[in-house]
């Protein structure tokens, strides 16, 4: 086996402590990314993830990563030896079976092809056909194709594609998922069959922009699917777009204090951090108040990483998510907005079990902005 | 100790929509995706624990047309040593006996200490197959097994039957033993590894190959038939709650309250 030192280039770590002291979940579980790295330079290191479960506990979010003077990239380590259990065939039984279910179903979720498009039962929405010219691709995503609560975004971009008079169309039950969570549980394989397939069924229509849900799928199909670039944003990008040239109008006003939540992969991944601000703006009656930990420093919601699949390590301390609702509470926010599904079910569990329902909604962005149309 | 695995592709059937075939025998294929069998991929982790433990070899069969070929690239992926796929026109339409007919016809010549199988098929739910394996290899069975123990020349087994009961028995070796799901955590076959699984060679064993009587196995040599099946009639008496997930749980608490049930 290639030594962890040299596949993932760790010889320039100088134990500055800049990655550890970055981590948003070394406040909740017993990872040291810092101790990762020094054992993989100085010994063996571990063997893959197996050995030390804490490294399931990874969001990815990238800070580490970011923060290193040295240009290490102690993430790229984490994930590498999650491949190696992958490998293995030793993963925990909620990873594998959202493994199994994106080879065999195209998601994660457990749920069969048939049902993705099941969210707009009542919608009418399109689905493009082979060769055919489409504006806007909406690549929906297996999260709000599937999940209940998470639907919601779906079904609010529909209609305020409608109403700005957007031409969209969307893959219909053939779309399958994007990979970035795939990518980050170490399932390497798996991936490059996605980014084939997905960009198959790209290449069959004639795509002017694909728009997608959430800054997860944004951020591979972006990133990580190769030559040639897909031509991708996230949706926010679109709605600032549209509110700006005023081709999307609100008529209605919400008379409510605003928080925003920055989605690690919209923000930190990819640098997008004002249009889903000045959507927000643009909304009436909105008194939008800003996070103490935001932007760059926003503090992740553990839903990333493949997180949502993982049952963490030992952990200790509070949920990042409970501290966020906490932190947009002290503002006196009456919604905490957010631009991402994972996000979104975070925060909202984290509102029930930190006891603070009725006292702040989490909402996703698309809602927000569906609402005031 | 060497250890054969039967295995069976499979539908998955859990969520889909059922469509009926037009010949009214079987269940339309179209749309559906195909996996191991459950009870057969708890089977084939068990076999591959016991292979890492004592040593030996791991062999996967199946009876099915190429596309069966999937499940067995899987097994070689997550350490399966070898793998065999029997087929010949004259074996479609068997049943579970005239199935086991190929199976042991296949089996009895092969160096094997214990035969691993699945208790039940998902799709017909016959749960036979492996008892007429052993019956035609002439070897003791045990069915349903939720713990099982290698030790010198047997292995003890655990039962699960009715009412939650478990009956422990010792069974001498070579036999067949139907694992039920649960006993162990089955392995993650990773893309990575089906590829390179995908490399190595299957043996593909014909009617002929294997010395099979044709009127012995397919429908002809069947004693059961499926004459036709049916979806279960329209019942009365359920009500379903619409709204989203927060209203209909909220409607359920109420139904559960009124009827006494909390």
């Amino acid at each position: 086996m290639v030594d962890l030192a040299e596949q993932f280039e760790l010889m320039g770590c100088i134990q500055c402590g800049r990655c550890t002291a970055g981590c948003p979940v070394s406040l909740r579980t017993y990872l040291n990314v810092r101790k990762v790295v020094y054992e993989s330079v100085t010994g063996p290191g571990p063997k893959d993830a197996g050995e030390r479960p804490e490294v399931w506990n990874c969001t990815t979010c990238r800070t580490c990563t970011d923060r290193c003077p040295k240009g290490v990239k102690p993430m790229e380590l984490l994930i590498g030896l999650r491949s190696r259990s992958i490998e293995r065939g030793r993963v925990m039984p909620t990873v594998r079976d959202a493994l199994e279910s994106t080879f065999k179903h195209g998601n994660p979720w457990g749920r069969i092809r048939d049902k993705r498009m099941d969210w707009a039962e009542d919608l009418n929405v399109p689905v493009a056909e082979e060769g055919e010219h489409v504006s806007v691709l909406y690549y929906v995503g297996c999260t709000p194709a599937y999940e209940p609560r998470t639907q919601g975004i779906a079904r609010a971009l529909v209609k305020l594609f409608e109403a700005a008079g957007v031409p969209y169309s969307t893959l219909g039950t053939s779309e399958s998922c994007c990979g970035n969570e795939i990518k980050r549980m170490g399932e390497e394989g798996l991936f490059e069959l996605l980014v084939e397939g997905n960009r198959q069924a790209f290449g069959a229509l004639e795509i002017d922009v694909i728009v997608t849900s959430s800054p997860h799928c944004m951020n591979t199909f972006r990133n990580e699917y190769g030559e040639p670039e897909l031509p991708v944003i996230h949706y926010s990008q679109l709605l600032a777009d549209l509110l700006r040239d005023g081709k999307l109008r609100l008529s209605g006003s919400l008379d409510k204090t605003v928080t925003y939540h920055d989605p690690c992969f919209l923000g930190k991944h990819n640098g997008i951090y004002d249009d889903p601000r000045e959507v927000i703006e643009r909304v009436p009656g909105i008194e939008f108040v800003e996070m103490d930990r935001s932007r760059e420093r926003a503090l992740c919601c553990e839903g990333g990483g493949g997180r949502m699949w993982v049952e963490a390590a030992e952990e200790r301390g509070e949920r990042l998510a409970e501290i966020r609702v906490k932190d947009a509470l002290e503002l006196g926010a009456e919604l905490l907005v957010t631009a991402c599904p994972f996000c979104l079910l975070t925060l909202e569990d984290a509102v029930k079990t930190s006891g603070s329902e009725g006292k702040i909604e989490v909402i996703d962005l698309a809602e927000l902005v569906a609402e005031a149309v | 100790m060497n250890i054969v695995v039967c295995v069976k592709r499979v539908p998955e059937t859990a969520e889909a929509d059922l469509k009926i075939a037009s010949e009214g025998r079987s269940i339309d294929p179209e749309g559906l995706a195909f996996a191991i069998n459950e009870s057969d991929n708890y089977a084939l982790e068990e076999a591959l624990l016991i292979k890492e433990d004592r040593d030996g070899t791991v062999t996967v069969i199946t009876m099915g047309p190429e596309d069966s070929e999937d499940v067995l690239r899987m097994s070689m992926a997550k350490g399966a040593d070898a793998a065999v796929r029997l087929w010949d026109p004259a074996f479609e339409g068997s049943d579970a006996v005239a199935t086991a007919r190929v199976l042991a016809a296949a089996i009895k010549d092969m160096e094997y200490d214990l035969v691993l199988t699945g208790c039940m098929a998902s799709d017909d739910g016959r749960t036979q197959v492996g008892v007429a394996l052993a019956a035609l290899l002439g070897i003791p069975h045990a069915t349903y097994v939720t713990e099982l123990a290698v030790e010198d020349g047997r292995v003890t087994v655990g039962r699960e039957l009715e009412g939650g009961l478990i009956e422990k028995l010792d069974v001498a070796l070579p036999c067949v033993v139907t694992i039920q799901t649960g006993i162990n955590e089955p392995r993650y076959a990773s893309i990575m590894g089906i590829a390179k699984a995908s490399k190595r060679e299957i043996a593909i064993r014909s009617a002929g190959d294997l010395s099979i009587d044709a009127s012995e196995v397919g429908e002809g040599g069947s004693s059961t038939k499926v004459l036709g099946i049916e979806y279960p009639p329209l019942g009365e008496g359920a009500e379903i709650l619409e709204g989203t997930p927060a209203e209909a749980s909220e409607k359920l608490a109420q139904v559960l309250k009124e009827k006494g049930f909390a």
